[in-house]
């Protein structure tokens, strides 16, 4: 789309209805010294797009003045362009009554109405702000206007990045994936949850586990905001640090000095970190707690050296005891006339029982009655055999022990290995005072190095005193220098304890959280559980999937701007923009800094942080085009103030040659004539451009009175 | 004896809720609210460390002290088993060998008749009944001297040798 026209009627300063701005496709410069009409060139166009219920101020006082009582004339500002071959026009208008009072008018209400004009010559009115949008959406609208050098820099507000992603970047089409996602992980999780709470008797561990792991993630995450808030801090008293720097004199003896104090303080860290205090914590980790026990072993082993001798002295009796029982048993087995008796099983079984259902002994063929005592030896005999035939167990069972267990053996075995580190526990002791000693030495040296410091720091600032500024400058730049420097250490010092905080608090979290899947996954049924995992991981992909079309598009955005930025500056020095995504108070933000070969670049003059503004602004309006196949025309008003002559032609002549439509409105180039009139200077036939204008107050006017006040637009300079 | 020593380890001793203060202020259950008590050493960064410790002093100083059976008994769901254990505490090392010394000491302070235990005629639960028992009085002992100590002087544990010289200084009056 290109603007082609631009018509200001009666609008402030653009009196009546001549004032017609003609585009050309390309480099558009328009001319105007402070106070002019560029600004209410600009607005007209922010109200022609925006609209707005302070419309009645927009009258211009001339055209008020000059009209008839009674009589009627239109405010409006339109807008004609080509968008795909095919004119459209856009106008935002209203009517003014002037009323019998001199001063007074009446406005009718403003509309905005749209006209499409085909190839074949005919007009079709449509609605206005429909017409609006779509030549001209709004996401990119956003991009395309900018009044002064301060406003380049769009991502100085919160949502920038967001609002950018989400006109440009496939990033956005993740988001519902992201929200399904998450949806069904808390309903998967939901659903594990509830069955544990309805089966478990787990259910009381688990409702403590979450409070557990619910308050540590608010830890971790509060650990993690204060971090970023002092990084934060951080970058900009090393800011601070730098500003102040460039009004010493002596930098390269600052350097040195800087540096010195840098390896102090970097010693006294490496110190302070090999001091190891946590005394209590020792106790339990080096043993230190058993450095007494030595002792309580001895007392133990006695005991149970003594219990050995007991038990076995015991033992000993009992075997006696047990041999002299066994061996009268044996005795009631021996045969009459200590004859040997037969071996079991003859007779066999099968006799055996023949014989004593009928009561005859087959062996000596006599009568055994029952009760009898020959018939009382063959069931003896009986019996006899069929406990030979039980398993041997059974036999072991019934022989007598006195111990059951041995617990004296294991007992004695852990007094033995005991026993052998003992040595270690003799050890403590010294340790103890190796340690104490360890950390006293590294103290007195934390307390020369600390002199050192003192020493450094008072010489830092003479050679700060030696500044380039006034006196009383100068004593607030000392003081703050001074403070800053202790800032950066007591940030970097909070930094890393916060990040050892938050380090222990992730673990413990992540402990409570394995605790809890443990119970989850013995308690809950293994469908739920294995769903449960696969919906995380989904959850996941869908995160990170957006997360990569995030860092795609800034990365992309970064080297665009990167190309145009070594353009604009061409033969300049430059350095690189980067473009930081980071997360702050959980919603996504881009940082943009400026780096040289150490690092950030604190101090780039205005010059260059706007061509790095404006580089990011053309990258931006290139990916637009990409997105939409279709370039915008961008508009600035005012935008480098803060270049010189020379860069501006340069600046311009880059501009020109990317053949876009660009509009820019400069005081530059105008300057006087001998006579005091104002004049266009020579210099601006070097600037490269497809069309200018000059626009200028009509002359002479009345300083105090607006309604003298006409500005004039003159096409083709 | 892996019966007795595990059956014991399964249990979780009590303290007299007299000394629930003290615990709440010496020791740092579920991580020292940002405030780096366990980095100073000035406090124990788990309940189940002040015991021990309390059981130590109590030991060392022969402070055998059962709790009065008036005294309501409470304790802290830890069992013994996992005292010390490294899983996933950050910056520790494992000390769980110490359930084996207490173990240990127990056995040696504990009236139990072993040969009855390994006769069989005293079953392996009233040993550790009796184990437990020992452990509670000595370490109701231990905290009872570190309560006093407290009242002669509330600051003493802000140093950070503190608990170090307390042993050490306790065992050497003796």
């Amino acid at each position: 789309m290109i603007i082609k026209k631009i018509e200001i009627n009666n609008f402030l300063c653009y009196y009546g209805t001549d004032n017609i701005f003609e585009f050309a496709d390309g480099l558009n410069i328009i001319l105007g010294e402070n106070g002019e009409g560029k600004t209410k060139f600009f607005e007209a166009i922010v109200w022609l797009f925006e609209g707005g219920s302070n419309f009645k101020s927009k009258v211009s006082a001339k055209a008020l003045k000059e009209a008839e009582r009674g009589s009627e004339f239109e405010v409006s500002v339109v807008m004609e362009v080509e968008q795909y071959d095919v004119i459209k026009t856009v106008k935002r208008s209203f009517v003014v009554e002037k009323e019998d009072d001199a001063d007074d008018f009446l406005p009718s209400s403003p509309q905005i109405i749209g006209i499409i004009e085909s190839k074949n010559g005919e007009r079709e009115k449509v609605d206005g702000e429909k017409l609006l949008d779509t030549i001209f959406p709004p996401e990119i609208r956003k991009y395309s206007l900018f009044k002064g050098e301060s406003e380049l820099n769009i991502f100085d507000n919160r949502d920038a990045l967001n609002h950018l992603v989400n006109s440009f970047s496939s990033a956005k089409h993740y988001e519902k994936y992201v929200s399904i996602g998450s949806y069904l992980k808390k309903k998967s999780e939901a659903a594990v949850d509830k069955e544990i709470k309805n089966n478990s008797n787990k259910k009381n561990e688990i409702e403590l586990l979450k409070v557990g792991i619910k308050s540590l993630e608010k830890e971790v995450k509060n650990y993690k905001e204060q971090i970023e808030i002092n990084e934060a801090q951080k970058i900009k008293t090393e800011k601070e640090i730098k500003d102040a720097e460039k009004f010493v004199e002596n930098a390269d003896t600052l350097k040195i000095i800087n540096d010195r104090i840098d390896k102090i303080n970097h010693d006294i860290t490496r110190e302070e970190g090999r001091i190891k205090e946590n005394y209590t914590t020792f106790l339990f980790d080096e043993s230190w707690i058993l450095s007494n026990y030595e002792s309580i072993h001895q007392e133990f082993s006695d005991k149970i050296n003594k219990l050995q001798k007991d038990r076995r002295r015991l033992q000993k009796n009992f075997d006696i005891e047990e041999g002299k029982r066994r061996g009268k048993e044996e005795l009631t087995e021996e045969f009459l006339n200590g004859s040997l008796p037969l071996p079991i099983g003859v007779p066999s079984k099968i006799h055996m029982e023949e014989m004593i259902k009928e009561k005859i002994c087959k062996v000596c063929n006599r009568p055994a009655k029952e009760g009898s005592s020959a018939y009382k030896f063959m069931e003896k005999r009986l019996k006899e055999y069929l406990a030979k035939q039980k398993p041997k167990v059974e036999k072991k069972q019934i022989d007598r022990i006195l111990f059951e267990n041995n617990y004296t053996q294991k007992l004695l075995n852990l007094s033995t290995s005991h026993e052998n580190s003992l040595s270690s526990l003799r050890n403590i002791e010294a340790e103890i005072k190796d340690r104490f000693q360890f950390n006293t030495e590294r103290k007195e040296k934390i307390k020369l190095l600390k002199e050192e410091l003192e020493n450094e720091i008072e010489d830092r600032e003479k050679v700060i005193g030696k500044s380039s500024v006034g006196e009383k400058k100068l004593i607030s730049i000392v003081k703050n220098y001074t403070g800053w420097q202790r800032d950066i250490t007591r940030i970097n010092k909070k930094i890393s304890e916060l990040e050892q905080e938050k380090k222990s608090a992730d673990q413990k979290l992540r402990e409570k959280i394995d605790q809890k899947e443990a119970i989850d996954m013995e308690s809950a049924s293994s469908f739920l559980t294995a769903t449960r995992k696969i919906l995380r991981d989904v959850e996941i992909i869908f995160r990170e999937t957006q997360e990569a079309k995030y860092d795609e598009f800034i990365q992309k955005l970064e080297e665009k701007s990167n190309s145009i930025f070594q353009e604009i500056n061409i033969d300049d020095f430059t350095g690189t923009i980067k473009l930081q995504k980071k997360i702050l108070m959980g919603q996504p933000q881009l940082n943009i800094e400026l780096h040289e070969r150490d690092g950030i670049y604190y101090n780039p003059n205005q010059s260059l942080v706007t061509s790095m503004h404006m580089a990011i602004l053309f990258a931006i309006s290139e990916l637009a085009s990409e997105l939409k196949n279709e370039s915008y025309p961008m508009l600035f008003d005012a935008p480098t103030s803060s270049f010189g002559e020379t860069k501006t032609k340069e600046f311009l002549n880059l501009i020109y040659e990317t053949k876009k439509q660009r509009i820019i409105l400069f005081k530059n180039y105008v300057g006087k004539d001998k006579n005091g009139n104002q004049t266009v200077k020579n210099e601006f036939k070097n600037v490269k451009r497809h069309k200018a204008f000059w626009i200028k107050r009509h002359r002479p006017f009345d300083k105090v009175d607006l309604s003298t006040i006409n500005t004039n637009v003159i096409s083709n300079i | 004896m892996d019966d007795l020593f595990q059956k014991w380890k399964d249990k979780v001793p009590n303290y007299s809720k007299k000394f629930k203060d003290l615990f709440n202020s010496i020791s740092a259950k579920g991580g020292a609210e940002g405030d780096k008590k366990i980095s100073l050493g000035k406090h124990f960064s788990t309940n189940y460390e002040l015991y021990i410790y309390a059981f130590f002093i109590g030991l060392y100083n022969n402070e055998h002290s059962p709790i009065p059976n008036e005294e309501k008994k409470i304790n802290f769901s830890h069992h013994i088993r996992f005292w010390g254990n490294k899983s996933n505490r950050f910056d520790r090392e494992d000390f769980s060998q110490i359930q084996e010394y207490i173990f240990t000491a127990l056995i040696a302070k504990t009236d139990i008749d072993l040969i009855e235990l390994d006769k069989g005629t005293i079953s392996e639960n009233e040993a550790v009944k009796e184990l437990l028992l020992t452990l509670e009085a000595y370490t109701n002992g231990g905290l009872t001297l570190i309560k006093e100590k407290l009242e002669d002087n509330s600051n003493f544990f802000l140093q950070p040798t503190a608990f170090i010289d307390f042993m050490i200084s306790e065992f050497s009056k003796k």
